[in-house]
């Protein structure tokens, strides 16, 4: 054990605990260059925009227990709100519309479940080529062009509040609560370890394993749909490349917040705190007048680093 | 002495014969394009000119140069998806020694050793860091596009200087330097993967990472080489794109990533590692052109070219589970 | 226990230089269990040296640790007359010892020629390349002075077992090696592949080679080899010249001590069927297999490694389904395709692996135990606090000691892994109960509460299956024996009529003619 683990260990230091003290470190920081920050409605307003990512690391959480990975679920988004925007600019009335892409949204996760369950192929190939797929769709599908003209109660999803709390804040909170009881409550939440982290063992104890990984990538197919009808309603505007690039957030979140890469472990607590910190960290550059153009490389250069930390502790832990 | 030995091998040593050939992996690859040729030239008899043929080598040249050092990645069993960045990345640093510098051989060596230096990363990363190379190469997929954006502020590169181009528009005897380029590094990835030790020994890290270790092999440096050729091959590649656009842009290679993992994988190079070659290599890239190239025929817009694209992938990995349930392969 | 029979290395005394390796009172450790000790084992040039036991008497890891993949806790190495200390399998084959273990260590995508010098010194052209010719060249060499003649060029996945065995046999041999140590190698050729491998054998040592072959085929054994060691629980018993040994005697030193019931088994009362099984067959490891199991009746399935035991009993628990035939449960036929299948008809397999296949490490033990039984207990999909208490009644069953219910199981003895193993079989309740090698690896006392349980779910009525390479274990334990050989069933006895010798030689299929299975006739078949 190195001598680091050894004194977090002394201290009772769990992981999330660290991750808490980084948050409130960053956000330390971030009010130290600019004041505003710390104001609840900044605060609060920034909240918006990690709903959509979070919402989609809960079942990229899940998913990635199971030693799996979905690359596709930033295609998955953009297809969802072409879906909802195209159809409803077809005739289809709204609120069918916003159904019609959450059965979208359910349809692609169950699409990548089959491939990966009764072909038994690995989910890194898989969701590659469903991430080329569903992109390509959503593109072909709406012709490269985008639908803006909703009806005013479209923008609540996304825009409204209930007293002063964003709404959709308050849906996260409950996905949040949802999920984590599943995953820390249920037998299906201990199905999911099971395979994480021994597969065979599993399989000859009975565990659903096929049934288990169908509900994973489709329930995160829902989860994906649910962020694309918020974005589409905060922005107010239905576009096939909505969702370009959020894999990567998304999947940092959940490594940042504490699951291994190869399955097995992870935590619904640990993602959000991951979701927390990724979220303010891009919103307190923002607000700071950092160019954008530092983002995706912080982006890029932290999951490495999280990835990596992950092992390091990991190891020294055994 | 013992009296009966093993019974000769059907075939006779060393035969070739058709059904050898066609249990080769880029066969049904192959076939598929001289299949899908066919029906184009029936089609349009004006397809298989060879000035046709040679544009639609010419457009895929880039894609087939860097699939040809992807292939080896896949086949010591890893994945590289950051090289649609990597080729912006090497595209700046060539373009910047171009526009200041001109000339050809300066921003190719720029371009390559760009290209170098991003391969080494992630090679260590996956080596050292013991981070597994899909994490890798997607940060660096982000990174290095961010890079791209720093370094060049958000402007293009533009003014490359005629000479710089040659790779991207000359032409010798007809024959575009794109072209002679692609076909000459197919040839010299043959003859390391057949000839070299690093080449075989990348089927057998791939083939059976538990033996090779047994065997002493050095895993880490030959993993750690495949990421450095894929960084050089980009690096040339960087200037035949220059060459052929004529400027670069801050999303250059944006999406190309995923072309060259689909060339790879639609050729025959199994995903899993171990089985594949070069020619599975270009044979995918060149498909994926002739594709590409037939749906424009077929007035299909080209914003269901990724559609296309993602359903290729799938095919070709089921067609590959399939082909292996079906005849009870062991490997 | 009696005394086990130790017997120095016969013959005159050897110098040094005159063994290829010597192993000298080596002992080896893992957590808490002895899996060799004070083990001393020598191989000399030219020679075949068998070396026989039961499963766990510690033949694998005595010869990992000549490999290079283990280092002895105690004793020494001799190679050659100096003394070594191997990091890797690398500096083993350095050395000159080659392994070739069960599964072939090959690379299946290429050619011949490659995997006989892949990780080796290569011949290379003037260009520098590697010259794919001279390796040809080399390779049929070296498979002719086998007196093989295999393509150079084909590809090693496409051959049959055999050949690739001997594609591994010439790899060791390019090797340099001095001594080619054999695992099981015949346990998937035929008889006339095995006449072949015999051969090579021959040359081999005609070459100075010495072989040792580890085997459980005692006829082979007695044709192709020099001297044999038995080795049992860990420690060596005896070695000796094949000349002086006989089949029986051999038997009786890899079992031990005379047949103490370990256990008094109450009568059974055996009562409607619980299990058929008729015809049942799967490509490769089993064929036409009929098998009865009765209420309250304990029924042991014995036989060598590789017989097909623990394939037939998975395929009965819906791991791998059979090609054919038909099982009936409780009289009415049962499709059988997953584990939950067979779960639902009241049957549950305790896996042979409990490390990789019975227990998820990193879960407590109280999660190990209710992971088959969290679709019964579990109201509207959540685990109820009660969880805690049905893993207790069983742990308590099991009389797990020294441990807390919250302790990973990656934590525990071998002995207290296995009880939670079978702790979550009987959470299950199930009617019919697969064991598959329950005691291995355990201690006497530990054993004996598992013998007390089984006893006690016959009397209730279960029917149980009792796969065991331990003879002593059958014979106490079972009230009927089924043997099975090479994927048949070879012999069936009832509990008076058993012995250790006639339970033997139905699973070796030695000299008793009357028991013994023809050998199967194909010809070597490559793809």
């Amino acid at each position: 054990m190195s001598a680091a683990t050894a004194v977090l260990r002394r201290l009772r230091f769990s992981r999330e605990v660290v991750l808490l003290g980084v948050l409130i470190a960053l956000v330390v920081v971030m009010t130290l260059l600019d004041p505003l920050f710390l104001s609840p409605t900044t605060l609060l307003n920034t909240s918006r925009f990690f709903v959509e990512v979070g919402l989609m690391a809960l079942g990229m959480t899940l998913i990635i227990i199971t030693g799996g990975i979905d690359l596709s679920v930033g295609s998955n988004l953009g297809l969802v709100s072409v879906a909802v925007g195209f159809s409803y600019a077809a005739g289809l009335p709204l609120p069918l519309a916003i159904l019609f892409g959450l059965v979208v949204g359910v349809a692609a996760g169950f699409f990548n479940s089959v491939f990966i369950t009764f072909l038994d192929l690995h989910p890194l190939v898989v969701t590659l080529g469903t991430f080329a797929l569903f992109q390509g769709l959503a593109y072909g599908l709406s012709n490269a062009d985008a639908v803006s003209d909703f009806p005013a109660w479209f923008a609540y999803f996304g825009q409204a509040y209930l007293g002063p709390v964003p709404g959709q804040l308050i849906l996260f909170v409950v996905a949040v609560a949802v999920v984590w009881v599943i995953l820390s409550r249920t037998s299906f939440g201990r199905y999911v370890y099971a395979i994480g982290n021994n597969e065979e063992a599993a399989r000859f104890s009975g565990v659903p394993i096929r049934r288990v990984k169908i509900a994973l990538y489709s329930g995160t197919g829902l989860l994906v749909a649910m962020a694309a009808v918020i974005y589409t309603s905060r922005v107010y505007t239905a576009r096939a490349d909505t969702g370009l690039g959020l894999e990567l957030g998304v999947i940092s979140a959940v490594v940042l917040g504490g699951a291994s890469i190869y399955g097995g472990s992870g935590t619904i607590g640990g993602t959000v705190l991951g979701v927390l910190i990724i979220a303010t960290l891009q919103n307190g550059l923002i607000l700071a007048g950092v160019p954008s153009t530092w983002q995706l490389f912080i982006l890029g250069v932290l999951l490495l680093v999280a990835v990596f930390l992950n092992e390091f502790f990991r190891k020294s832990e055994e | 002495m013992s009296e009966a030995r093993a019974p000769a091998e059907r075939g006779g040593a060393g035969g070739v014969s058709l059904r050898r050939l066609l249990r080769r992996p880029e066969a049904p690859a192959l076939v598929f394009l001289v299949v899908l040729v066919a029906a184009f030239t029936l089609a349009n008899d004006r397809f298989l000119q060879v000035g046709n043929l040679e544009s639609i080598l010419a457009s895929v040249a880039v894609l087939g140069v860097i699939a040809l050092a992807v292939n080896q990645v896949i086949l010591c069993g890893e994945i590289d998806i950051s090289t649609g960045s990597m080729l912006g990345l090497c595209a700046v640093a060539a373009g910047a020694v171009a526009t200041s510098a001109g000339g050809l051989l300066l921003p190719l060596l720029a371009g390559v050793a760009m290209g170098a230096l991003a391969g080494a990363v992630n090679g260590f990363l996956v080596t050292v860091g013991r981070i597994p190379s899909i994490i890798v190469t997607l940060g660096m997929l982000y990174a290095l596009r961010g890079v791209i954006l720093l370094v060049t502020g958000g402007t293009w590169i533009t003014g490359i200087p005629n000479e710089t181009r040659v790779l991207g528009i000359g032409k010798v005897f007809g024959l575009g330097y794109p072209v002679i380029v692609l076909l000459l590094l197919f040839v010299v990835m043959e003859l390391v993967s057949r000839h070299s030790t690093w080449g075989r020994n990348v089927f057998a890290v791939g083939g059976n990472r538990r033996a090779a270790r047994f065997a002493g092999l050095p895993i880490d440096r030959v993993r750690f080489l495949a990421f450095v050729l894929v960084g050089v091959f980009v690096g040339i590649a960087s200037v035949i794109y220059m060459g052929r656009a004529g400027s670069v842009q801050t999303n250059t290679g944006a999406g190309l990533e995923l072309q060259v993992v689909a060339a790879v994988v639609i050729g025959g190079t199994s995903i899993s590692g171990g089985r594949g070659s070069p020619l599975a290599a270009l044979t995918g890239a060149v498909l994926i052109g002739v594709i590409l190239n037939g749906l424009v025929l077929l007035g299909v817009p080209g914003i269901w070219q990724d559609a296309v694209l993602g359903g290729l992938i799938l095919l070709a990995i089921t067609t590959d589970v399939l082909r292996r349930r079906l005849v009870g392969d062991k490997a | 226990m009696t005394q086990p029979d130790e017997t120095r290395a016969g013959g005159a005394a050897t110098t040094e230089a005159a063994t290829v390796f010597r192993l000298e009172d080596v002992t080896k450790r893992f957590g808490g269990v002895v899996a060799v000790e004070g083990v001393s084992f020598e191989l000399r040039p030219g020679e075949v040296h068998a070396l026989v036991g039961e499963n766990g008497a510690g033949k694998s890891t005595l010869m990992k640790i000549v490999d290079g993949l283990y280092a002895p806790d105690e004793g020494t190495l001799w190679v050659g007359g100096e003394v070594v200390s191997f990091s890797s399998p690398r500096d083993a084959e350095a050395a000159g010892i080659a392994m070739i273990p069960q599964e072939l260590d090959l690379f299946p995508e290429l050619s011949v020629a490659e995997n006989l010098f892949v990780g080796r010194k290569r011949p290379r052209t003037r260009w520098g390349g590697l010259d794919r010719d001279a390796m040809q060249e080399e390779a049929r060499k070296r498979l002719d002075a086998l007196g093989v003649s295999l393509d150079a060029t084909s590809t090693v996945k496409r051959l049959s077992v055999a050949n690739q065995q001997i594609v591994a046999i010439a790899r060791a041999l390019v090797g340099e090696a001095r001594a080619v140590i054999m695992d099981e190698p015949t346990s998937s050729l035929t008889e006339r592949e095995v006449r072949q491998l015999f051969g090579i054998i021959e040359d081999l040592t005609a070459g100075d080679v010495g072989v040792v072959y580890i085997s459980h085929r005692l006829d082979e054994i007695f044709e192709i080899s020099d001297r044999i060691t038995v080795l049992r629980d860990g420690h060596h018993i005896k070695t000796a010249p094949a000349s002086e040994l006989d089949p029986e005697e051999l038997v009786r030193l890899m079992v031990g001590r005379p047949l103490n019931e370990l256990f008094t088994r109450s009568e059974s009362s055996p009562g409607e069927l619980a299990l058929e099984v008729r015809g049942l067959t799967r490509g490769g490891e089993f064929e036409d297999v009929d098998l009865t199991l009765r209420r309250g009746e304990i029924l042991g399935l014995a036989g060598l490694v590789g017989a097909g035991r623990t394939e037939l009993a998975q395929s009965i628990f819906g791991i791998r389904p059979p090609d054919s035939g038909e099982i009936l449960v409780d009289g009415e036929g049962a499709r059988i395709r997953s584990p939950r299948a067979a779960m639902e008809r009241g049957i549950f397999y305790v896996p042979e692996e409990r490390r990789s296949q019975g227990l998820i490490l990193p879960f407590s033990i109280k999660n190990n135990i209710t992971l088959s039984i969290l679709d019964r207990i579990s109201r509207f999909g959540f685990v109820p606090r009660s969880e805690r208490q049905t893993a207790d009644r069983f742990a308590k069953e099991l009389s797990i000691r020294g441990a807390k219910m919250s302790d990973p199981a990656g934590r525990l003895s071998g002995g207290n892994q296995q009880k939670v193993v079978v702790a979550k079989s009987l959470a299950r309740e199930p009617n019919i109960l697969l064991l598959d090698e329950p005691t291995r690896g355990i201690d006497v006392g530990a054993k004996s509460e598992i013998y007390r349980l089984m006893d006690d779910l016959a009397k209730e009525g279960k029917a149980i299956l009792l796969i065991s390479s331990e003879l002593d274990e059958v014979l106490s334990m079972a009230d009927r024996i089924l043997v099975m050989r090479e994927g048949r069933i070879s012999g069936e006895f009832g509990r008076e009529e058993a012995t250790q010798e006639n339970v033997m030689t139905a699973a070796t299929g030695g000299r008793n003619p009357s028991n013994a299975e023809d050998p199967r006739e194909e010809g070597s078949v490559d793809e």
